[in-house]
């Protein structure tokens, strides 16, 4: 079993002797309702053999009700699925997977607490005289990775790699499956560039095996660099099909929103006043093995970006802030006011807010209402003996939902059963309930659409002009540029550099993050 | 329209099934024997008048496990379990009854009692019981041990700390302030139903009137973004671990002024596993996250029902335990998540007749 690797079994693509070109999925006048929604009107969608295809739409627009519809997650209301010509109907995403259709969903679905191997070979483990075939499953995962461009040791558990590595084993699990039509949803939000490159050279590759891609994404230069064809969904309706080389960002994205982009990037700086006051200083933070000795300051109305690659050292500077973990070194003050931060409580009642990076592990209570997701904060530092008065309590949810344009029918429909972007918001909105001096947002736009991610840096800025301070960490060095006063690049765990956001390119934090040429060294 | 998609959400719930469970067992007591349903007023020899029925006498005789259930809802809620209640009623009764005992060698008449005011009697052994939950609370929520290995501890140590308190002995009293308790009535219904409302009352307002009940499902859906959010998840799961050993320290006199005994080998014995199924079959998941105390009383109502059913029509006592889970794995059957969505697909197929050709 364990000679070369074969992505695909040969007798899968060449079981019609079909030439690269040919249509492998049609999706005809897709129609889906749910309760009060139409999510989907009339769709077609088509996939040909050999072709990366993205799907393209803001959050809300169907991209992810397609998809489901073709897994067997949801039932169509109406249409037709030809899959290689003969009508489907998928019943389940189990279902779906056995007729040749392999998904990989955003968020990581897999065992933590089982080995990597583990986790792509479930369910249909290699056996030999009777008994699992733990030698083959280890060797083969392990090349399987070294594809992905991953050199790690698959016989540990999951749970201890970072989720870029977890999202890769989840690719190599659909990769290995022998299937026709593979889908990524959202694959590369947790990847850095390097992660990503490997992917699209995987990609490519499957591409080149004759199967067929659909790649769901919200960075659009990565539809430019790996896609040959695109479909643009909003509100439910197709938009249009377009080869990639005959359209623009431009056109794209103003298919995409429906309207046009200068409208919507108009985005003007925060200026901190000359003698604003420093809210945020923090003095050679740090515990040891973790993140080194950091310092930072953030002044009245500032906004502090904080650039680097995953695992740098940026979400854990934010965390130590917080008081989510514990400082051992350094001091952090507010206003003047040197803090002992035992819990988030700590940091919450001075007035510090945290958006966390992984929404759906430390944002989001799923299971609440909107309502009470919003509340959640305030509630906290109120005490559980003082409750917010039902009246106040909805009051600040409409006042929320209006003010960030939250997408839900009302506010005590599960926060789950939103949207990321709108769950992002929602989120968001708990924490400008607090009234915070300073917002440190980690990653608050990955994973949603430009035109969320475009209203969430205009709520920065416009908190910026109400003289609070913020925080942005974010993997996109542009949207880094595009808002901040000062940058600190970060790079191995330590602070590289802090640079006048105003007068930087994208290549010079680049080169300070590759660690090419002279840096900067801050203390 | 907005009415259908309520009840369509209302019959897709446990809490849906667990009273329809309820009702159907009751009907199913009705057919056999038409009298199960009854409820009369009869007067005592005494001249007071009570309620009597099976009805009334499963209410009354659920008492112990209700009680307990309210506070098992909330540490199963947070994703906890607590298995050392059955033991917390042991040493409820036993402390209560080392102070209230009717010992002829030491006292002469049956007025006579160790501890006076007659209300410490009840106050210690709540007090320990209190401890004893806060005991488990710290072990839960600051040390982090597994809810069943902490509360594991106490599920062994409780009972023999009874026998310590006891020296081993089974003491009876004949004290009726304290027999009151668990035999007496007010206005005709029994006082064990009338804590057990009181109780209810209290929790349901601790709950629902504070923010305490969100704080719970916040912790149990999430602990992490609770955490994040400020909440002090070790408070609210000690809180929790806390109202539980006090709500078994109430059962316990129940059941010891029901037996005017103590016995700490049997009392509430099994009642762990009793509260955690009545809090189960009430809707709310051991994966914690949303519960419902009206969810876990009518648990604990199918439960009681159930055994009073099956002594009621005379099964061989050998024969009890088999048929009452029996009748609880049809039950839990009925209630699981395919059968529940099937029914109300099934409801909404024949609702919607004619109108969409394919489903």
């Amino acid at each position: 079993m364990d000679e070369g690797l074969t992505l695909i079994h040969p007798s899968q693509y060449n079981r019609k002797g079909d030439c690269l070109q040919d249509i492998i999925l049609e999706m005809k006048d897709i129609e889906m309702t749910f309760p009060g929604v139409k999510a989907l009107g009339r769709v077609d969608f088509t996939l040909r053999s050999g072709q990366i295809h993205a799907l393209l739409g803001e959050n809300g627009a169907g991209k992810s009700t397609l998809i489901k519809v073709l897994t067997g997650v949801h039932r169509m209301d109406a249409g037709t699925i030809l899959f290689e010509g003969t009508p489907i109907r998928p019943t389940s995403p189990m279902d779906a997977q056995k007729q040749g259709i392999s998904t990989v969903y955003q968020e990581v679905n897999l065992c933590p607490n089982l080995t990597v191997a583990e986790n792509i070979f479930i369910g249909r483990q290699p056996m030999r005289k009777g008994q699992i075939d733990w030698k083959t499953i280890n060797h083969r995962a392990h090349e399987l990775m070294l594809r992905m461009g991953m050199d790690i040791d698959v016989t540990l558990p999951l749970a201890i790699y970072p989720i870029a590595i977890q999202q890769m084993a989840s690719i190599a699990r659909a990769v290995d499956i022998n299937a026709r039509i593979l889908i990524l949803d959202e694959p590369t939000s947790s990847l850095d560039e390097n992660e990503v490159r490997n992917l699209f050279s995987v990609m490519r590759e499957l591409k080149n095996q004759g199967m067929g891609v659909i790649f769901i994404t919200h960075f659009l230069d990565q539809v430019y660099a790996v896609a040959d064809q695109l479909t643009v969904l909003r509100n439910g309706r197709l938009i249009g099909e377009y080869p990639v080389r005959e359209i623009s960002k431009l056109e794209l994205v103003t298919a995409m929103i429906g309207k046009d982009i200068n409208e919507i990037y108009n985005l003007q700086k925060a200026q901190p006043q000359e003698d604003a006051s420093i809210v945020l200083d923090a003095q050679n933070i740090g515990i040891p093995g973790k993140v080194e000795d950091i310092s930072l300051q953030v002044k009245e109305g500032e906004l502090v970006g904080f650039a680097g690659l995953l695992g740098s050292g940026r979400t854990e500077t934010a965390e130590m802030l917080f008081g989510v973990t514990h400082a051992i070194r350094g001091s952090i003050a507010m206003h003047g006011e040197v803090l002992t931060l035992k819990a988030p409580l700590d940091a919450i009642r001075k007035k510090i807010a945290f958006c966390p990076e992984d929404r759906k592990r430390d944002g989001i209570v799923a299971d609440l209402s909107v309502r009470e997701n919003i509340a959640l904060a305030v509630q906290a530092t109120r005490g559980f003996l003082h409750p917010l008065p039902q009246k106040e309590q909805q009051e600040l949810a409409d006042k929320y939902i209006q003010l960030l344009s939250i997408m839900t029918p009302d506010a005590d429909k599960k926060v789950g059963e939103l949207s990321g972007g709108n769950q992002q918001k929602v989120i968001l909105a708990r924490w400008m309930a607090t009234n915070p001096d300073l917002l440190i947002l980690d990653e608050p736009t990955r994973g949603i659409d430009v035109g969320a991610k475009a209203e969430i840096q205009r709520l920065m800025l416009e908190m910026c002009k109400e003289d609070r301070s913020v925080i942005f960490i974010s993997s996109e060095i542009d949207e880094i540029i595009r808002c901040s006063n000062r940058i600190i690049v970060m790079r191995d765990l330590a602070k590289a550099a802090e640079v006048d956001g105003s007068a930087c390119t994208q290549a010079d934090i680049l080169s300070i993050i590759a660690n090419e040429g002279t840096k900067e060294e801050v203390v | 329209m907005r009415k259908t998609m309520l009840s369509s959400a209302f019959i897709r719930s446990k809490l849906f099934w667990a009273i329809v469970a309820e009702l159907l067992i009751l009907l199913v007591g009705f057919i056999l024997r038409p009298d199960f349903l009854s409820i009369q007023l009869r007067t005592l020899s005494d001249g007071t008048t009570v309620l009597f029925g099976t009805p009334v006498d499963i209410f009354n005789r659920a008492s112990e496990i209700t009680i307990i259930a309210m506070g098992m809802t909330l540490v199963i809620a947070l994703g906890g379990t607590d298995i050392s209640v059955g033991a917390l009623v042991a040493v409820s009764g036993a402390i209560a009854l080392k102070f209230l005992r009717w010992d002829v060698l030491v006292y002469t008449t049956p007025g006579d009692y160790t501890v006076k005011p007659y209300y410490l009697a009840l106050l210690l052994p709540l007090m320990t019981c209190t401890l004893m939950g806060l005991f488990n609370g710290v072990l839960i929520g600051k040390l982090k041990l597994q809810p069943i290995i902490a509360t594991l501890i106490l599920m062994v140590g409780g009972r023999g700390i009874a026998q310590i308190v006891t020296n081993g002995k089974q003491f009876t009293t004949q004290y009726t302030p304290f027999k009151f308790i668990g035999n007496g009535s007010v206005l005709g219904i029994p006082v064990p139903i009338l804590i057990t409302l009181v109780v209810i009352l209290a929790v349901v307002l601790f709950v629902r009137r504070t923010s305490f009940g969100m704080f719970v499902e916040s912790v149990g859906i999430n602990p992490n973004a609770s955490r994040v959010s400020g909440l002090r998840s070790d408070t609210i799961i000690i809180i929790a671990y806390v109202l539980t050993g006090l709500l078994s320290g109430i059962s316990g006199l129940i059941y010891s002024s029901r037996i005017s005994s103590n016995d700490s080998n049997n009392a509430g014995l099994g009642y762990e596993m009793d509260a955690i199924l009545a809090v189960v079959i009430g809707g709310t998941s051991m994966t914690g996250g949303k519960f419902s105390l009206l969810g876990t009383l009518v648990g604990s109502l199918i439960i009681r029902t159930i055994t009073t059913l099956v002594l009621y029509f005379g099964v061989v006592s050998e024969a009890i335990m088999a048929f009452k889970a029996l009748i609880i794995a049809v039950v839990i059957v009925l209630q699981s998540e395919p059968v529940r969505n099937a029914i109300a697909k099934q409801r909404s197929k024949r609702t919607a007749l004619g109108g969409e050709a394919r489903a």
